[in-house]
């Protein structure tokens, strides 16, 4: 994990020197990831893809404001945050038209990579139950939720990322754990696990 | 507390799942101890770790790649539109300010030789009025200001010194 870390400043400097290669290489370690954050917040296959493009594009003019290499990950999650809410409120109205459409395709979608059938149930399941959680957190309890147990970052990244406090995140995830104890579906499914 | 037999209530366990080293000394040393709460806290966090690792295997996977256009870092060359640009509106200030300031001294001279002119004409006017009609060279004579003891004599000469002697 530290040589992981290193490994990313050390693309981070060569990447704010020019280096092209570096660059490219730390867009291949974070895409994978930044686009997950997104889709879980916004369940669009197709406009997960667009924001990801822009939160790298953004990724790419912000570099050299960045000041310490070593802190990528929550500088990163912190810009897609951002892009994340302003896609929000500029489609706060169509996507509560077409939110459910979206989520059972990219439903579809994923569960066409998936060859055995039982999976492929469970991830639609999963999906349902996911977002009812999701769907029952307030903003903030539902943002450290995610951060923490999804995107696997720490509590002092994620008050980094939403410049908040540590308590004030301790505060939010202790909340939303307890909503997440309260519901029986996911509880079910995760104690199922994968097939 | 005896916190050997006082097990941890749920609120306690989710908060150990979430910051352990934030319980009193008595709860996290009874949990350090107690196979049971231990069991619990496990038990969430083996939810907690499903649930991401479902989370990260059921999402979709981006079909485009991140298309990077070409990245140059800036040096201090490509900062020259902005000092040129400095540059130019120094330029400008410093221009605006030189014309305020040759303006208005301008405009203070003239308006200075003007009250001069003025000046100068009101006193040749005066001066061309004394010329014109100065008065006649007998009046000085008759002036009592022109000469005190002139005016003694006059005096004399109308009530001479003896006469008004006898008189009294």
């Amino acid at each position: 994990m530290a040589d992981t870390d290193h490994h990313v400043t050390e693309l981070v400097e060569k990447a704010r020197a020019g280096n092209r290669a570096s660059l490219e290489l730390l867009v291949d370690h974070f895409h994978k990831d930044v686009f997950r954050m997104v889709y879980y917040r916004i369940y669009s296959l197709m406009d997960a893809e667009d924001l990801t493009q822009d939160i790298f594009m953004q990724m790419l003019k912000s570099l050299p404001s960045l000041k310490d290499a070593g802190s990528i990950r929550p500088w990163l999650f912190r810009i897609a945050l951002n892009r994340v809410r302003d896609f929000r409120r500029k489609k706060s109205i169509l996507s509560f038209f077409g939110t459910t459409i979206e989520l059972e395709a990219a439903a579809q979608a994923t569960a066409e990579n998936h060859n055995n059938p039982a999976n492929a149930m469970m991830l639609k399941e999963f999906q349902l139950q996911f977002r009812q959680l999701t769907d029952s957190l307030s903003r903030r309890e539902r943002e450290v939720f995610l951060l923490r147990f999804v995107d696997h970052l720490g509590i002092r990244e994620i008050a980094e990322v939403l410049k908040k406090g540590e308590s004030t995140v301790k505060t939010h995830l202790y909340r939303a754990l307890k909503k997440f104890r309260q519901n029986p579906g996911l509880h079910g499914l995760l104690k199922g696990g994968l097939l | 507390m005896n916190s050997k037999n006082l097990h941890l209530n749920d609120d306690q366990v989710i908060r150990s799942v979430v910051a352990e080293n934030d319980l009193p000394p008595t709860v996290r040393n009874h949990l350090s101890t107690c196979l049971v709460c231990q069991g619990k806290k496990q038990q969430i966090e083996q939810e907690l770790s499903t649930l991401g690792r479902m989370a990260r295997e059921f999402a979709p996977l981006p079909r485009r790649e991140v298309r990077l256009p070409f990245y140059k870092p800036r040096s201090l060359w490509s900062w020259r539109p902005v000092f040129v640009a400095g540059f130019a509106a120094v330029l400008l200030i410093a221009g605006i300010w030189w014309y305020a300031l040759v303006t208005t001294s301008q405009e203070k001279m003239m308006s200075q030789i003007m009250w001069e002119t003025k000046q100068d004409e009101q006193l040749m006017a005066e001066i061309y009025a004394l010329e014109e009609y100065a008065p006649v060279d007998v009046y000085p004579d008759v002036s009592a200001e022109f000469d005190a003891g002139y005016f003694d004599e006059f005096l004399r000469f109308v009530s001479p010194l003896e006469v008004n002697q006898n008189a009294v």
